[in-house]
């Protein structure tokens, strides 16, 4: 590692000052900057915020919205952040892309106050720019740590070795088993074939064959009598917190293109998990031939700036959500000019709430209940949108003005009292299975009608004018419209349509008892849905975490996007729409640069994942046919972050060897957290822990090695879009600023800030992966440092989506190019170059031109007027919604043994992975979590600007509670829960955290529940002394302020060692437990 | 014609620019909040930080918030106080020393050179307005280790670097040199404006609760806003007459 010498504060910014105007500096500037660089001279100083020369665009990252920011800067120091003025995120409407920087220079966009405290994440004195290794013969979290230069770092961890006086420990290289990707693609068919195989005997059989086929190969093998496990690659994991795209494709292509391995797992189901795979089981389309697959991982929000009315249902929309920005604006114009109101429905009087014109403060986990007796009474009412309902498929959708279609009108047969699969052509006689042979000579099934009409499946029936009729879903040129709700009797088969199945379980309720599950008034519901079917399509209901992060936090979510269908809103103007973002890889307009074709080569990778979501149970060799299994698997949910470290505890499926982290914090962030740690601190379960983080925080201080990251303020990453955002749009995050001093290493001969794509590549260059490298991406094509992927994701979206050019941008003009040049002055070269930036695309100087034009913008925005196309968005989802899921109906919840449910239903929340109620009597009252707008989980503890308004966490407590438990503002409590009987944060040996937390009385919070902001009462992340080779670095009590409540989370009974989960879809939960609250 | 829709933001920088073509001493510059579109998300007491570099103590913008009612018929206000630039400023004539003083534009703006730190003003203001700048730092006493953390002395550059408050450079090395020791306010971001930016707080409210602009202006939109008969000023029976609004 070459170690600059720090220049100390006052130095740096007298150089810099002097430099900025100086010749001096163009010696060293690469030769496309020296041209423009002569012919300016910035002022700096007093006028310093104006000039665009000041300003480089980029995206924040203080919270996951993404705001499009501009950073001023000041002798490269960066002096404030507003709001990027070109971006729909800060403007409303934002204006136009094509407006000249130099016009912009001085107009900036509003931003939340997390955006602005920025600069406290990248200038914290706490983060490390040394890469620290546990202090050999301490404990893992004993916060002893040694500084290692960067390449002896790799070394050990690359070869292993006797690391920490504890014996020997497994290096990458020796997880590198499998190296041909050419053997690993044949081992993969065999194994599919296993996997595949549904006969128990041929399977073992299958098993057999696989071991004697590749009998010199099985060392390779995690257990060669598990095939299915996948090669020793997998036995590392990688484990993000937040990352997105653009960093997110360098890390997966480590992962698995060039290691091999099976295992890189995203933090989803902390964050709103069963909103994301609800999602996906909803939006899993027809593959016209036997099965629904392709479901996108994703969710829908409200078109804010649009809707008349909007039930915001466990969406915090004012502190946190996607994000404060982008949609408060447009709510609180609709307030005051009254062209649009919405509720709230929320246990805690939110900001939000309180410019609400309906607050709901509802029963936690019972927002399914709610949505259940509106489902009914409008049905009842016939207030539900029949005209979309009825649509069938593509054509009927077109048809009817309408670009999605649902399941609703499709039948489904019911068997015993259960539904099940879709009702067929066949099952009614109205189709004979044949063969035909097409032009090719392929010989394929199709299904005839008597009429000749051929399918090439068997066709899907609704009722039309109370006949069968067939139909193909995706069909664009035969509308069929069913009937929505149908009860019938067809050849002997009981048959429903979704709809009515849907219908019938809101019927098991009246409006009443549903309002009493919910703990409202049938008032409110009546209310509620009077109000959102007096709107048209410009009605909404808008969810979030709140309804996602309990054990039945899918079936919460598929109510109410129920409820959304029954008035048809997808793709309107005002509804609930879909988030789309600019092609980045290329393969929409085949070039400049399609990135999925860009290798040298690259691994099989193969094998069970350590979450078991990439197949299933019964298909897998470990299937005894014994349920409840060691521990869940999730076939309709994957990026289980509750799942990771409790599983590499188990060693279930199989023992992970080297774990690494990025950007995670999974103890601190995860309810019941305690166990996580616990996990962590043995060597034995997890033999080795590599961590990449700012500084020592409260996952990484368990961690063997740490690798210092640089800040969102100073690298790239493409952060893309968020589905209440209307327009496409792609915001490019890229290095605004450098810390002086930060160490630079060498990878592949190239100078590089110390970061986690230098780690990443620097093992990749150590073992010889593919994928990287000089010619990394393709012969000649060199992938040695990570501007040479990133840069080409910018050219692919500043050319645009289509191949002719005709979606291109246009070309940066000299004067757009100088303030590109200049504003990145104070750059070091290893960070910025242009003559290497240019070279990365190509050295294309057009090209050049078109990524400079978006660079300046920081990202690529679709003009205002073009995100709607008369009633409807022009970035619709436009696809089939599944009202009604076959695919999950059919699949199997492994801890039970019995088939899901496939439609919006009621459950309870709070039950055990065996799907129990769980009774933990003398604990009364509810514990819930909040944001507030200052604080972001684990990550802005360092703003001490933001701790000024807000210092610390607190347990938040109806005033009616309070007074029954003598209890007033201020005072100590001690929070405890059945499964953390002495409301303490166990940590490393001897570190016990009690959860003491001062008692905030509100009004405003529903009596029994209490709540706690998210964010505070750290015991790492600087809040507490580590020693760094001798040297103690003090920890700041600011930090460590406050209330931090997730251990007292409950933890699952029967698995003991994880938080409550959803098991259908993923989410980690945060709000069914059930805490004591006792004077401290 | 149609109307085109426009961001209020941008509508107003638009205003900014016209009004800066004027003579001084021919604008008036005032600010009105709606406090109906104020949701307390404190952006604007942060970037009035970050712009003028304020240590700890001294915030020229926060935000009240108060909660009213009771369980279940509950509201929340949120509540912004910049200091209200009174036509009549209690602060002004207590100064032993004239420090503080209402400029040409109406904008009550402090001379630090002169400002002796005698917090008369501080103790004059109805609506305290104004705080004492003690000289600390919000990474006073965070540790320092080269080569291991980035530590206090590179960290603090953010904090250290020189603020431009009424478009001079006031560096702030440590020690007692101006504005360390002096009365701070609210000074309506002039070295914003005077450049043709909006002051701090009313570009980043997420809200768009806050307006500013020349109310001799009567096209510009706080023209529009304070003749509104839900225009209010706070404590108008002082007779002070702020220069700022709220709507309520």
């Amino acid at each position: 590692m070459s170690k600059k010498d720090k220049l100390s504060r006052r130095d740096f910014i007298k150089v810099s000052a002097a430099a900025g105007s100086a010749a001096a500096i163009l010696a060293n500037l690469p030769s496309v900057q020296q041209a423009f660089a002569q012919t300016t001279q910035s002022a700096e100083g007093v006028f310093f915020e104006s000039k665009p020369e000041n300003q480089i665009y980029t995206v924040c990252l203080q919270c996951n919205t993404g705001c499009a920011i501009r950073v001023k800067l000041l002798n490269g120091v960066a002096a404030k952040i507003e709001g990027n003025p070109y971006s729909p995120w800060t403007l409303w409407p934002h204006p136009a892309f094509d407006t000249p920087i130099k016009d912009m220079a001085t107009l900036d966009g509003g931003l939340c106050p997390k955006g602005q405290a920025g600069i406290q994440s990248a200038y914290d004195p706490y983060r490390i720019v040394s890469v620290l290794k546990r202090k050999p013969g301490t404990k893992r979290g004993a916060g002893q740590w040694v500084s290692v230069p960067f390449d002896k770092a790799i070394e050990e961890i690359v070869e292993g070795g006797n690391l920490f006086d504890e014996g020997n420990v497994e290096g990458f290289r020796s997880l590198y088993a499998m190296t041909d990707a050419a053997l690993a693609k044949e081992m993969s068919a065999a194994v599919t074939k296993i996997l595949d195989e549904k006969d128990a005997e041929k399977k073992k059989a299958l098993v057999a064959d696989f071991k004697k086929t590749f009998a010199d190969h099985l060392d390779k093998m995690i257990d060669p009598d598990h095939p299915d496990l996948g090669p020793k690659n997998n036995q590392f994991a990688f484990v993000w917190g937040r990352l997105k795209n653009g960093r997110g494709d360098l890390f997966k292509r480590f992962v698995g293109d060039a290691f091999g391995s099976n295992n890189a797992n995203g933090h989803t189901t902390v964050c709103q998990g069963s909103l994301y795979f609800s999602g996906k089981a909803m939006s899993e389309q027809f593959d016209g031939v036997s099965k629904f697959s392709g479901g996108s991982k994703f969710y829908w929000q409200t078109d804010t700036g649009n809707s008349e009315f909007v039930i915001y249902v466990g969406a915090n929309v004012m502190e946190a959500n996607y994000g404060p920005p982008q949609r408060v604006p447009k709510m609180t114009e609709g307030n005051v000019s009254g062209k649009s109101k919405f509720a709230v429905v929320d246990p805690r009087h939110s900001k939000a709430a309180s410019k609400a014109w309906k607050w709901v403060p509802i029963k936690p986990g019972e927002d399914a209940a709610l949505a259940m007796g509106m489902i009914r009474w409008i049905i009842e009412n016939e207030l539900h949108n029949v005209k979309f309902l009825s649509n069938t498929n593509k054509a009927a959708a077109a048809a009817n003005g309408e670009k999605s279609w649902t399941t609703g009108p499709w039948l489904v047969k019911i068997k015993e009292g259960k539904p099940g699969k879709f009702l067929r052509g066949s099952e009614l006689e109205l189709v004979v299975k044949g063969t035909k042979t097409d032009a090719e000579g392929k010989e394929a099934t199709i299904y005839t009608t008597p009429d000749g009409v051929e399918y090439g499946f068997d066709p899907f029936v609704a009722l039309v004018d109370e006949q069968p009729a067939l139909f193909d879903p995706n069909n664009a040129d035969i509308p069929v419209q069913g009937a929505p709700l149908a009860s019938v009797t067809l050849n002997g088969i009981e048959c429903k349509t979704g709809l009515q199945i849907i219908y019938e379980e809101a019927q098991s309720h009246t409006v009443a008892e549903w309002a009493e599950i919910a703990g409202i008034s049938e008032n409110d519901i009546l209310e509620l849905a009077t109000e959102f079917t007096s709107h048209g399509t410009k009605a909404c209901a808008d969810i979030h975490r709140g309804v996602s992060q309990h054990t039945n936090g899918f079936y919460n979510v598929i109510a109410w996007y129920t409820v959304n269908c029954l008035v048809g809103n997808p793709d309107h103007t005002g509804g609930m729409i879909k988030g789309t973002s600019y092609d980045y890889t290329g393969a929409k307009a085949e070039g400049p640069f399609i990135l999925s074709k860009m290798y040298d080569g690259k691994q099989t990778k193969f094998g069970l994942d350590i979450l078991r979501t990439n197949t299933t149970f019964e298909k897998s060799t470990l299937f005894d046919g014994i349920y409840p299994t060691k521990r869940p698997w999730f076939p309709l949910a994957t990026d289980l972050y509750q799942e990771d470290i409790p599983s590499m505890g188990d060693m279930y499926p199989y023992q992970v060897k080297i774990l690494m982290t990025y950007m995670s914090a999974l103890n601190y962030a995860l309810p019941s957290g305690q166990t996580v740690s616990e996990i962590l601190a043995d060597p034995k379960k997890i033999p080795l822990i590599i961590c990449s983080d700012i500084f020592v925080g409260e996952t990484s201080q368990y961690a063997d090695y740490i690798f210092p990251d640089l800040s969102y303020l100073e690298r790239w990453e493409l952060h893309g879009t968020h589905p209440s955002v209307p327009w496409k749009v792609e915001n490019i995050r890229n290095p605004a600023i450098s810390i002086p001093g930060w160490p630079t290493v060498q990878v592949y001969g190239e100078e590089q800030p110390l970061s986690t794509e230098a780690l990443m590549m620097a093992i990749a260059e150590k073992l010889e992966l593919p994928a990287f490298g000089p010619n990394g991406m393709g012969e000649g094509v060199p992938f040695t440092r990570p501007e040479h992927l990133y840069l080409k994701q910018v050219a692919n979206i500043a050319f645009g989506e289509k191949a002719d050019g005709s979606d291109s941008v246009p070309e940066a003009d000299d004067e757009e190019l100088r303030i590109f040049l200049d504003a990145r002055r104070h750059l070091p070269s290893s960070i910025f170059n242009a003559d290497v930036w240019k070279a990365a695309i190509g050295n294309d100087e057009s090209l050049w031109r078109k990524f400079v034009y978006v660079m300046n913008r920081g990202g690529r925005f679709q003009d205002f007027a073009n995100a709607y196309k008369g009633d409807l968005v022009a970035n619709a989802y436009g696809k089939q919604i599944n009202l009604y899921q076959e695919k999950t109906a059919t699949t199997i919840n492994t801890m039970t043994g019995k088939t899901l449910q496939g439609y919006a239903s009621y459950l309870a929340p709070g039950l055990s992975s065996l799907g129990e109620a769980i009774e933990d009597k003398g604990y009364d009252l509810s514990l819930i979590t909040h944001k507030i707008i200052t604080m972001t989980k684990a990550r802005t503890i360092s703003n001490y600007w933001l701790t000024a308004i807000e210092p610390e966490g607190y347990l938040l407590m109806s005033a009616s509670d309070a007074r029954n438990m003598g209890l007033s503002a201020g005072d100590r409590v001690r929070v405890s829960s059945a499964s953390n009987p002495k409301g303490e944060w166990a940590e490393y040996d001897g570190n016990r955290k009690p959860m003491i937390a001062k008692v905030k009385v509100v009004e405003g919070m529903r009596p029994g529940v209490v709540s706690f902001p998210l964010g505070f009462g750290h015991w790492a992340s600087g809040s507490t002394d580590i020693m760094i080779d001798g040297v103690t670095i003090a920890g700041d009590p600011r930090r460590a302020a406050g209330f931090h409540g997730n251990a007292a989370m409950r933890v699952d009974p029967h698995l003991g060692n994880v938080t409550l989960s959803d098991l259908v879809g993923g989410s980690a939960v945060f709000y069914d437990s059930k805490v004591k609250v006792e004077k401290a | 014609m149609a109307l085109e829709p426009k961001d209020v933001l941008v509508r107003m920088h638009e205003e900014l620019q016209r009004a800066l073509k004027k003579a001084p001493g021919e604008r008036r510059w005032v600010m009105v909040i709606d406090l109906r579109k104020c949701v307390g998300c404190h952006a604007c007491t942060i970037a009035c930080v970050a712009e003028n570099k304020l240590p700890p103590g001294v915030v020229y913008r926060p935000v009240v918030e108060q909660e009213r009612g009771t369980y279940p018929n509950v509201s929340q206000v949120f509540m912004p106080r910049p200091c209200f630039h009174c036509d009549e400023p209690p602060c002004v004539p207590v100064c032993p020393v004239n420090a503080t003083y209402a400029n040409e534009e109406g904008v009550v703006v402090m001379d630090y050179d002169r400002c002796i730190g005698c917090r008369y003003c501080l103790n004059a203001c109805p609506y305290s307005a104004r705080t004492t700048d003690f000289g600390h730092a919000y990474t006073d006493n965070l540790p320092m280790a080269d080569g291991l953390i980035i530590g206090r002395e590179t960290a603090d550059d953010y904090e250290r670097i020189p603020n431009f408050e009424y478009g001079k450079e006031w560096d702030r090395p440590g020690g007692l040199q101006s504005p360390v020791g002096n009365a701070r306010k609210c000074h309506f971001c002039l070295h914003r404006v005077h450049e043709g930016e909006l002051p701090a707080c009313t570009t980043t409210c997420i809200g768009r609760a806050t307006y500013y602009g020349d109310s001799n202006d009567p096209e510009s939109l706080v023209s529009e806003l304070i003749t509104q008969s839900n225009a209010i000023r706070l404590r108008e029976e002082l007779g002070t007459k702020p220069k700022v609004y709220y709507l309520v």
